[in-house]
Order: structure tokens, then C-alpha cells, then sequence
């Protein structure tokens, strides 16, 4: 794999931008545009992007910290280091050797390794890539890693998985459709209040202005019904709320079951699991009541404290 | 869960200690929110109900040890409200005070605080209380005007001024209000003793009966003048406006469900069942023996102990409002007693759910093993002796002067009696409970 070395994090404002324009298949343009009906050739680009020294600036961090309801400490939460890295991800996703449409894809998932302590004042270096392209049910999945390391060891590895709806992929046959089992309420343990602002506020703390967020109107013009919760702000809050302090060394992963149409009421559910070691995990469950159906499940586990 | 090694001991026998009495109390009536005291403070509701028991005993001009009171919804600017209560009082205004809020517990707390100091010896008297109004909300700027605001204050050229104004955008014009939401899961109190209640299978008609019996405990206890030296009219208000003496099981069972509507099992909280917001203000007086007998006042209980506790609901490993079930076997067992030892319970009516459901566990055998670590079920509360004077159904639950009532109730039911001790559960926002247990003065 080939290293691309970038001069810093690149902004995910200008990354929608291109990507918006190069969607529009024009006759002078490069032919770009064409790879979104077009995957069947396709390969994933062989690099790795890479950014070094990035650190986080302590008043977005702040603002970031006080959204998802942590208090404003000296260290990172875990979400906020996928919006610090994702923007190197996004880049390898903005490529023009990239074979899927970057705009209108879904976020299926997210599973993190967050492997110590990562104060804010660490210089960290980010690396990310896409791998496993492979056939869906509904079109072509990805995954888009990204790592982030400080003083040479990996403190923190993020896999993002997209679904790029409609794009077939020649080769293998897709997967059959999994049979979901009904959906069961567990026992409630909170409920999120979200207004129809929170993505609006969770872009201005992570700068992530995907237009299926902002308003009803710019989601409308993307194929939503309204406007939806970013997923890492669920993922983040969830990972908040749910992991005790104390526990330094540990992964995390969410399904992205359904949209969080906002505003909205997501009945939460929370499963802790200790044993005489103390916490080792837990199992969330972000649902509407009304309707009966599953926005996420989540699951926090205890990684064996590789510095202890 | 109990501490073993905290062992056995009686407050009274330990000899560095004297022993803290409760004087008397004095309160306003409590009126439902948006009714006669809408426009009341929460200062001057405290004031009321501080000049009603100084009015009693005779504290005019008196410098107390200390006031400790507090609030649970307040003002910014009430940052010093018991001083500024006892300034306006007719206290020396040279007694010192202090705020103390430990949501739906802070009466309790400032009893047990105040108490403790005078066991120690630290002060000679004190007068504990609590006041709340759900009428004079405190409503504040939205985030984005207070951020604006803050930022503007420190900006010093006027470009910087305007970029900061030019943040400014409609919706942050629109105030906040508080809720009675927990902040951590977003439910409110209601909704999380509705999970509670339906954990442990209260019914419905458990829940009107013990609303039927606050109202007509409560009324019984205002016409054989049981309150005529624990409540001083306020407003116009001479007793409080909440209690339904002529309510029956129909009138509640007509009444429809408005908690736990979510949920699986069928709803069973209504309006009838659960407490109203209420508008209030209590305070107890507290001394030493030495105290009381230089002024020649009465001395209707002592205050033996106190014990705190706090669960996880945030996680839902327990409800919200479960607290004092954990705190109760820690005191009881530190004292040496148990649930016979006592003549009055008085279990604060957050919801007659909470109350039904603290001694559901309690009763429950599994539960008070393998949850509370005990030998076996801590015991069953003789319902004949729990809240006989009525409690926070028919009264209703000015968050923060609830422990005040029920500390001078509770210490007056024991000196009317002249025997005995008296069992105090209030549970509190954030999931924590506080219990306590006052005893009757020997004779």
C-alpha cells in the first residue's frame, strides 16, 4: 500500500463540496461522475492517507464534550477522535480512484479500539484506507479505517462500514437478505430528546456539514423524509453515557438499525455486564417507541489493559 | 451492602455526644402551584414560614446558631437565599446561615446537619427548613443568548462586539424553563417510578388507597387541630389547599393514567396517585437540651440518626426514587432495631407508588438477600402506623420544605404519644434517599 502523506487534516466542508460537484455528471467534466452507476470494475485505491502531529484545538473539544453530555475534561472522548480523524478517511473516500459516490452513502457501523487514556494534548498521527469492498444485499459495502497513534504506538483504531445503495459490484454474488428477528422493547432506562437543531449543533462541534443533517429541506434534497441524527453523535453519547469512568481500555461498536428522523424521542436501553472483576461491558439498545422499531444497538467490552 | 465493621452502637450511649431535640416546627400551608402563592418567592416564602416559628417561640431579635435551609428550583440570584430569608426575618441579623440542596432530601439534610452540630456541641440551637415554589420558576436564556451574552461582556473593541451579536440567531431568544426531567436519562420522575411501580407489580387500587388514606389523614389530623401549632396561615391559606377530605376510591378511580403510558404493563399513575408541584415553606427548630430548658421551651423528640444512600438508575441496575430502601437496613443495623421498634413511619408520598414499592422490597425476601446483602427480608411497616397525620398525596411536595413537615410532625406525634421512635424514608431526585429516626423524650 502506498503512503500519501497530507499537510493536515483536510476540511469536510470542501470534501462535500467536491464531492457534490463531481456527482453531477457534466459534459465537460472528467467522467467522474459516471463511477456512481459504475462500480464494476471496481478496486479500491491502494493507499493509505496520512496526516501527522494533529492535535485537538481545547475550545472545539470543549463545545464537542459539553453536546454529548461528558464533563470537559483533560482527555479525549472517544467519538471526538473519529471527528478528529474521519476527515483523512473522507479524503480516501474523495479520491477520483475511489469507486463508489462518497454523497448519499450509509452508515451502517462503527467499531472502535480505544486502547488508553489520549490526553488533548497529544501529537497524533492519523492514518486511514479503505478496505474489503464487497457485495450487499442492497448494493456495495466498504470499510474505512482510520488509526490514530501517538508516539509511535496505535492508541485508537476506528472501522467505519458504507453502504453505497444501488451500486453492484461484479463478482461474488451479494449476501442474502439477514432475516431480522421482531423487534422486542427491552426494559427503558432513558430516552433522548433530540431537537430538530441537533445536527445543526453536532456539525458546528464536529464539522461534519452533511447536508442529510442540517434541515429538513437539504435532507429532502438527499432522499430522507427529514432530517437525521449523525450517527457519531448517537455512537458518542452512547459511549458516554454507558462506559464508567475508570475504564481506559476498551472497544465499541454500533449497527445503524434505522434513522434517527429529527426531532425526535429515542427510548434507550442499557444492559451493563460486571463480574467479580468489575465492568466488562454493556449492550445498548436506541429504539422508537412509537413505531416499535430498533434505531441502533450498541456494545461496549473491556479490552485486557495492554499498559498495565 | 450493610458495613459490618461500622458494628452496632446507640446514639444515645456514646458519651462524646449530647443529644439534639427537636423544638418545634412552623410552616405555611402548601398550596398547588399557580394558586394563592404565584406570586411568592421562594425568599419570601422562607421569610413566612421562619417569622411563623419565631413568632412561636419567641425568637425575636434572638441570634440562632444557625439556619440552614435551601431550595430545590432557584434563582441565580438567590445564591445566599437562607441568609437573605434571615435578614428579612425577624431573627438578629447577626445569625448565620447557609444553603444546602440535596433535591427532594434537602429538608431532611438540614435537620440531620444542624442536629449533628449541636450533638458537637458547635451550636446551641438551629433552625432547619426548606421551601420551593413551582410557581416562580426560575426560566433562563437559552444557551446560545447566554453564550453570546458572556462573550460580549468580555469583548472590547466594537467589531468583536458586533461578530458576536451576529451569532445571535432567533431561536436563541426562547428562555428555559426547568423540568422535573433527571438530567442523565431524560425521564421524568414520574416515568421513572412508573418502570418502579411496575417492577414490583403495585395495582392501581394499592395506589388510590394509599392516596385515600393521606387525604383523609390529613384531614382528620387538621380537625382535631393536630396542625394548629405546626402551620401558620399565609396568603389567606389557613391549611393546605391540596387535601380532598370527601375524595373516595371512585373519585381516584375515575382518574386517568398519566405516567408509565409507554410502557408495557398497563398504566396505573395518575394525577390522583402522584404528587402535585406545590408551592411552600417549612422550618423546624432545633436545640440542645440546655438550650431548651434556659428558654423554657418544649422538647418533643431527639434526633437519633441519619443515613444517606444513592443507587444507579442512570444504567437502570435500580429505579430512581429506590434509595432509602438501601440507606434503611444500614441505619437500622447500626442502632441495633428493626422495623417493631417503631410507632410512626413516615414515608414521603413522592408517588404512592414509591411508597408501595420501598415496602414491596423491603417484605421481599430474594430481594433483601441478594440485593441488600441481608439475612433475610427486612421487615414488614405496620400499615396502621404509617403516615397517620397524611403526607405528600394530600399536602403535597414543595420539594425542598417536605423534610421540615415531616421532621415537626413526626417529633409532635411523638410527644403527643410520649413513647416510642419514628421512622423517617424521603427519597430524592438523582437517586439518592435519605432515612432518619427521632424518638420520643422520656418522661
Amino acid at each position: 500500500m502506498r503512503d500519501v502523506a497530507l499537510d493536515s487534516v483536510p476540511g469536510l466542508p470542501s470534501l462535500y463540496r467536491s464531492a457534490l460537484l463531481s456527482s453531477i455528471p457534466l459534459p465537460w467534466g472528467d467522467g467522474s461522475a459516471q463511477r456512481t452507476s459504475d462500480a464494476s470494475a471496481a478496486a479500491l485505491p491502494d493507499v493509505r492517507h496520512r496526516v501527522s502531529g494533529v492535535q485537538a484545538m481545547v475550545g472545539d473539544l470543549t463545545r464537542f464534550q459539553q453536546l454529548i453530555g461528558a464533563p470537559a475534561q483533560d482527555v479525549l472522548p472517544s467519538g471526538y477522535l473519529h471527528t478528529i480523524a474521519f476527515p483523512v478517511a473522507m479524503s480516501v473516500m474523495a479520491r477520483k480512484d475511489f469507486p463508489l459516490p462518497l454523497l448519499g452513502m450509509i452508515h451502517l457501523r462503527n467499531a472502535v479500539e480505544h486502547r488508553r487514556v489520549i490526553g488533548f494534548g497529544e501529537q497524533l498521527d492519523i492514518a486511514a484506507w479503505a478496505e474489503d469492498l464487497r457485495p450487499h444485499h442492497a448494493g456495495t459495502q466498504v470499510d474505512l479505517v482510520t488509526e490514530v497513534s501517538s508516539s509511535g504506538a496505535v492508541v485508537w483504531t476506528g472501522r467505519s462500514t458504507y453502504l453505497a445503495k444501488g451500486t453492484r459490484l461484479a463478482g461474488p454474488a451479494p449476501e442474502a437478505k439477514e432475516e431480522r428477528q421482531p423487534f422486542t422493547a427491552p426494559p427503558l432506562t432513558a430516552v433522548w430528546n433530540l431537537p430538530g437543531s441537533i445536527g445543526r449543533s453536532y456539525a458546528a462541534v464536529s464539522g461534519d456539514y452533511n447536508p442529510i443533517h442540517l434541515t429538513a429541506l437539504t435532507a429532502k434534497a438527499l432522499g430522507m423524509q427529514r432530517a437525521i441524527a449523525h450517527g457519531m453523535y448517537l455512537a458518542s453519547r452512547m459511549v458516554q453515557e454507558t462506559k464508567p469512568a475508570g475504564v481506559d481500555s476498551f472497544s465499541w461498536s454500533i449497527d445503524f438499525r434505522s434513522p434517527v428522523l429529527l426531532p425526535a424521542r429515542v427510548a434507550i436501553a442499557v444492559a451493563q455486564q460486571s463480574d467479580a472483576r468489575g465492568w466488562q461491558g454493556a449492550a445498548i439498545t436506541g429504539w422508537n417507541q412509537r413505531r416499535g422499531r430498533e434505531h441502533f444497538v450498541g456494545r461496549l467490552a473491556r479490552l485486557a489493559d495492554l499498559h498495565a | 451492602m450493610v458495613d459490618q465493621a461500622a458494628g452496632q452502637r446507640s446514639a444515645q450511649s456514646s458519651p462524646s455526644v449530647r443529644n439534639a431535640v427537636v423544638i418545634g416546627g412552623n410552616r405555611i400551608p402548601f398550596a398547588r402551584s399557580g394558586g394563592p402563592y404565584a406570586y411568592s418567592s421562594n425568599k419570601d416564602m422562607l421569610t413566612a414560614a421562619l417569622d411563623g416559628l419565631v413568632a412561636r417561640f419567641g425568637l425575636q431579635g434572638e441570634r440562632i446558631g444557625e439556619v440552614a435551609a435551601g431550595a430545590v428550583l432557584k434563582h441565580s440570584r438567590d445564591f445566599n437565599l437562607t441568609r437573605e430569608a434571615v435578614l428579612g426575618s425577624a431573627l438578629a441579623a447577626d445569625t448565620p446561615a447557609y444553603d444546602v440542596q440535596q433535591a427532594c432530601a434537602t429538608g431532611l439534610e438540614t435537620v440531620i446537619g444542624l442536629a449533628n452540630k449541636i450533638k458537637l456541641g458547635q451550636i446551641e440551637s438551629g433552625i432547619a427548613g426548606g421551601v420551593d415554589s413551582a410557581s416562580d420558576a426560575p426560566i433562563a436564556v437559552s444557551e446560545g443568548l447566554r453564550r453570546v451574552l458572556l462573550d460580549l461582556s468580555r469583548a472590547k473593541t466594537t467589531p468583536q462586539k458586533l461578530s458576536i451579536l451576529r451569532r445571535l440567531r432567533p431561536r436563541d431568544l426562547a428562555p428555559n424553563a426547568p423540568t422535573t426531567g433527571e438530567p442523565r436519562t431524560g425521564l421524568s420522575m414520574g416515568e421513572h417510578q412508573a418502570i418502579t411501580t411496575a417492577r414490583w407489580e403495585i395495582s392501581r387500587e394499592a395506589q388510590d388507597e394509599l392516596a385515600l388514606n393521606s387525604h383523609h389523614n390529613l384531614a382528620a389530623a387538621y380537625e382535631r387541630g393536630f396542625f394548629s401549632d405546626l402551620v401558620t396561615p399565609y396568603r389567606g391559606v389557613t391549611r393546605d389547599a391540596n387535601v380532598r377530605a370527601d375524595t373516595s376510591m371512585e373519585k381516584l378511580g375515575k382518574l386517568k393514567p398519566v405516567f408509565g403510558k409507554d410502557l408495557d404493563a398497563p398504566p396505573t399513575m395518575t394525577a390522583g396517585n402522584s404528587t402535585p408541584l406545590t408551592d411552600g415553606a417549612a422550618t423546624v427548630l432545633l436545640g440542645s437540651e440546655d438550650y431548651a430548658r434556659r428558654n423554657n421551651l418544649p422538647m418533643l423528640a431527639n434526633v437519633v440518626d441519619a443515613e444517606a444512600a444513592a443507587v444507579d438508575f442512570v444504567h437502570g441496575a435500580e429505579g430512581l426514587l429506590m434509595a432509602p430502601v438501601y440507606a434503611m437496613p444500614r441505619m437500622l443495623q447500626r442502632n441495633g432495631l428493626t422495623f417493631d421498634d417503631f410507632d410512626f413511619f413516615e414515608i414521603h408520598e413522592a408517588f404512592a407508588g414509591t411508597v408501595l414499592s420501598s415496602l414491596a422490597a423491603w417484605e421481599n425476601e430474594d430481594f433483601c438477600r441478594n440485593t441488600l446483602g441481608l439475612d433475610g427480608a427486612l421487615g414488614k411497616v405496620d400499615r396502621s402506623k404509617l403516615n397517620v397525620n397524611g403526607s405528600s398525596l394530600a399536602a403535597g411536595h414543595p420539594f425542598a420544605a417536605t423534610g421540615g413537615r415531616i421532621v415537626a410532625s413526626l417529633a409532635k406525634a411523638l410527644a403527643e404519644k410520649g413513647s416510642g421512635r419514628g421512622l423517617i424514608s424521603v427519597c430524592a431526585a438523582g437517586g439518592m434517599g435519605v432515612v432518619a429516626i427521632l424518638e420520643a423524650r422520656e418522661k
